[in-house]
């Protein structure tokens, strides 16, 4: 669409902005840069995941002769699969409706694409909710009350704040979707968007499994 | 990068020609600047105010020990100071001098970009670091953390309020070094000039790419650790304290995932200014460009295999123990590698010993000196003997003041007529050499012994045995020296801003792209990105570089060779 090439080589590169198809190619480019950038900053998001995983797996199997761990000289429970499985679920279904929300850019259908980021952002914010209700339900001792609350709530807890993130981040790519700042050709902002939420499911498969199956 | 090399036909290329706008008022143009070249001379003035402070906590250190009876600070106050003084050099000098300083200000000018390949990421990342620092020095209002810049728990749990500062200080530093990695590793894989490949870069930018991975991956595991000792000591969160069933050992293991790449971090740049330094002046190609590049990678792999060897007295099973043993001895094998390679590259050179050459001949023989030790140190039965005494102190100084700092120096008298456009007073910068040398073996060589005859670290009173005050006398007053020969840097920069003879682009008849333009550049630093058709060190032959505009003097100074004698008739 030329009017938003035109665009790109106003705002982004003003010495630059010649010919349509050297504003192409300056927004392939950095394209290309910013998504490296952002991979990039998904692996060291990564890390620091890891890093807590590593910490509950350590704490679980040194400090403790068994888990749930002890207090006040009672065993903890362990978490209630059922209702994390549903919560789970959506998640899940959150991530194939973003899929949904990206093809439906890709092919010009703006009104599947609201649809479908449109639910994406719901079943973000009922995913929240979800895991706001089992906080305010898990016995297993408060945050403070032991290893288990301290790596549960922790994970869980930065878990449910890229969540958040990232619904203020759809709901900022809708807007901007729907104020015409991408086409179907130029659509970095919502690739990022929808790598960020893959991501956070993904984080949230290796979350579900540590904490209540494994 | 899909470009033909060696042939005149240059793919478009079209990022590489955006020049931002020039700066006009003040502030833009010199303090919240999105260009490279301002904000790595930002890093560089906050890096070394902070220095000067971290250093005068060292002397302070010193003068405690002058005296074994601790009758200088009370024994409360010397935990603060020398934990201060660790957790400043590291996070607050060396990190950010040796990438976000040498970094920023070098690495695109040799790659031949206009700048890196997120300005504005660029300026926040700086602007974190002399948050950061405040916050750090801040905490002395309140207490300054006194566990030692490793704060361990569960002594760091109890530690004055000033060590929750320390966790705020050293976690938004941390973010500003993974954003600065990100940045350059997307600047170096994807903004090179058309035609420098891979193995056509400048050694320095292979080693701020290994460096920027470190930076990148590192960094945000010792976020975890930091934000866990947050909500431990903020909100009772278990996670260190046996008390609550947290594991101390636990921040051990994440702490050293980062800080042991934090290591290398710390010296890996400055190997980079080391493999410039030593082919310019010793006016000869650098020996082993690939290993040399290829070794700077693996140390940084290496460098997340080893953390634990700093943990074999805090009852490692010994099974983990024989593979971090290894390991770390691996790391020795591309140090080597390095360190042989320079040596070969001064073998028969024309050497050149300016201030610059001097401090890196310096670093090889503290670096390989304090590297051997580390050596030691990395056996299990010589750690547990020399673990926690001033052998290990001897060890580090070795590696990061005389391998970091010398590489700092280093790279000052390289860069500076390129940073400022003026040379600087060899004399001075040969007398600042030799005293900093002198003064630096005489005060940690003698910890050696003091640390291997049982001198722990990090006590302000200690028994006099085995001649341990005499020892500790010296090192001090040699730390006096070493700290004077530092002024000596600093009027050379007043003598320079004052008197220094213009450099004019080219002072040391270099090959990389950064001295084939005016010194100081201009804001946009190339006006025709250049075309390379080949590693710049090929000394002899006609610069690689094609498309390049002229600047006069970029061949730099002319240099009278003896010709041949005649052969005899």
């Amino acid at each position: 669409m030329a009017v938003s090439i035109a665009k790109q080589g106003k705002h982004g590169h003003g010495v630059a902005g010649q010919s349509l198809v050297h504003d192409e190619v300056i927004y392939q480019e950095t394209r290309e840069m910013r998504l490296l950038g952002f991979v990039l900053f998904l692996i060291s998001d990564v890390v620091l995941f890891s890093a807590f995983i590593f910490a509950y797996l350590y704490l679980r199997n040194t400090v403790t002769p068994v888990w749930p761990p002890m207090l006040d000289g009672k065993q903890l429970p362990r978490l209630d699969v059922a209702f994390a499985g549903v919560n789970s679920c959506i998640l899940f279904g959150s991530g194939v409706t973003m899929h949904y929300a990206m093809e439906a850019w890709k092919h010009a259908k703006k009104g599947a694409f609201n649809g479908w980021i449109l639910g994406t952002i719901v079943l973000g914010t009922l995913f929240l909710c979800g895991q706001g209700y089992e906080y305010m339900h898990a016995q297993i001792g408060g945050w403070s009350g032991s290893i288990f609350g301290a790596s549960f709530f922790t994970l869980t807890g930065m878990h449910g704040f890229h969540v958040l993130v990232g619904v203020v981040y759809l709901i900022v790519l809708w807007w901007q979707a729907n104020k015409g700042v991408y086409d179907e050709t130029h659509y970095f902002g919502l690739t990022a968007g929808t790598l960020y939420w893959h991501f956070v499911d993904v984080i949230w498969v290796a979350l579900f499994f540590l904490f209540y199956l494994f | 990068m899909a470009v033909a090399s060696t042939t005149t036909t240059v793919a478009p290329h079209a990022v590489l020609d955006h020049i931002h706008p020039e700066p006009t008022s003040f502030i833009r143009k010199y303090i919240f600047s999105i260009d490279h070249k301002v904000i790595g001379v930002q890093y560089m003035i906050t890096g070394m105010i902070f220095f000067v402070f971290a250093g005068l906590l060292a002397e302070l250190i010193r003068v405690q020990l002058m005296h074994n009876d601790g009758r200088f600070v009370s024994p409360e106050t010397y935990n603060q100071i020398y934990s201060m003084h660790g957790s400043a050099m590291v996070w607050m000098v060396i990190i950010p001098l040796v990438t976000g300083g040498f970094g920023n200000f070098v690495m695109p000018l040799q790659i031949g970009a206009r700048d890196v390949a997120f300005p504005w990421l660029n300026l926040a990342a700086f602007w974190m670091f002399p948050v950061a620092g405040l916050l750090l020095f801040a905490s002395f209002a309140v207490g300054a953390p006194d566990a030692g810049w490793t704060e361990y728990p569960p002594v760091s749990l109890q530690g004055p309020a000033g060590t929750s500062l320390w966790c705020i200080a050293i976690f938004l530093i941390g973010i500003s070094s993974t954003l600065t990695g990100i940045n350059f590793i997307v600047t170096i894989v994807k903004m090179r000039a058309p035609g420098m490949t891979f193995t056509r870069m400048p050694l320095f930018v292979w080693a701020q790419l290994a460096t920027a991975g470190l930076s990148m991956i590192a960094t945000t595991a010792l976020a975890a650790a930091l934000l866990a000792l947050f909500l431990e000591r903020t909100f009772g969160i278990p996670f260190y304290d046996p008390r609550h069933g947290g594991s101390p050992i636990l921040w051990q293991h994440m702490f050293w995932f980062y800080s042991h790449p934090a290591v290398y971090i710390m010296i890996l740049p400055a190997f980079g200014i080391i493999s410039e330094v030593l082919p310019t002046f010793a006016r000869k190609p650098i020996f082993g460009y690939k290993m040399i590049a290829f070794s700077s990678i693996s140390i940084a792999l290496l460098g997340f295999m080893v953390w634990a060897h700093h943990m074999f007295t805090s009852g490692l099973v010994p099974w983990l123990q024989l593979p971090f043993m290894i390991m770390t001895m691996i790391v020795a094998i591309p140090t080597g590698i390095k360190i042989f390679s320079w040596m070969a590259t001064l073998w028969g050179g024309s050497i050149e010993l300016s201030p610059a050459m001097l401090f890196a001949i310096g670093f090889l023989i503290t670096f390989t000196f304090g590297g051997v030790t580390g050596v030691f140190l990395s056996a299990v039965p010589v750690d547990l003997h020399a673990h926690g005494t001033y052998f290990v102190v001897a060890h580090f100084h070795y590696v990061l003041y005389g391998g970091s700092v010398f590489g700092i120096f280093s790279g000052i008298y390289y860069w500076w007529p390129k940073m400022t456009g003026r040379l600087m007073s060899e004399t001075l910068g040969k007398w600042h050499f030799w005293v900093t040398f002198v003064a630096f073996n005489c005060t940690f060589l003698p910890m050696h012994w003091l640390g291997l005859e049982g001198m722990p670290r990090r006590v302000g009173i200690y028994a006099d045995t085995h001649d341990a005050v005499f020892w500790n006398q010296v090192a001090s007053i040699s730390s006096f020296f070493l700290a004077a020969a530092t002024l000596l840097l600093f009027a050379n920069m007043i003598y320079s801003f004052t008197k220094g003879k213009k450099a004019g682009p080219n002072p040391w008849g270099a090959r990389t792209l950064e001295w084939m333009i005016p010194s100081p550049p201009p804001y946009y630093n190339f006006k025709k990105i250049p075309a390379v058709l080949a590693a710049p060190y090929d000394f002899g032959n006609p610069l690689p570089y094609i498309g390049l505009e002229r600047v006069p003097g970029a061949e730099g100074p002319a240099v009278t060779r003896t010709p041949a004698p005649a052969p005899a008739t």
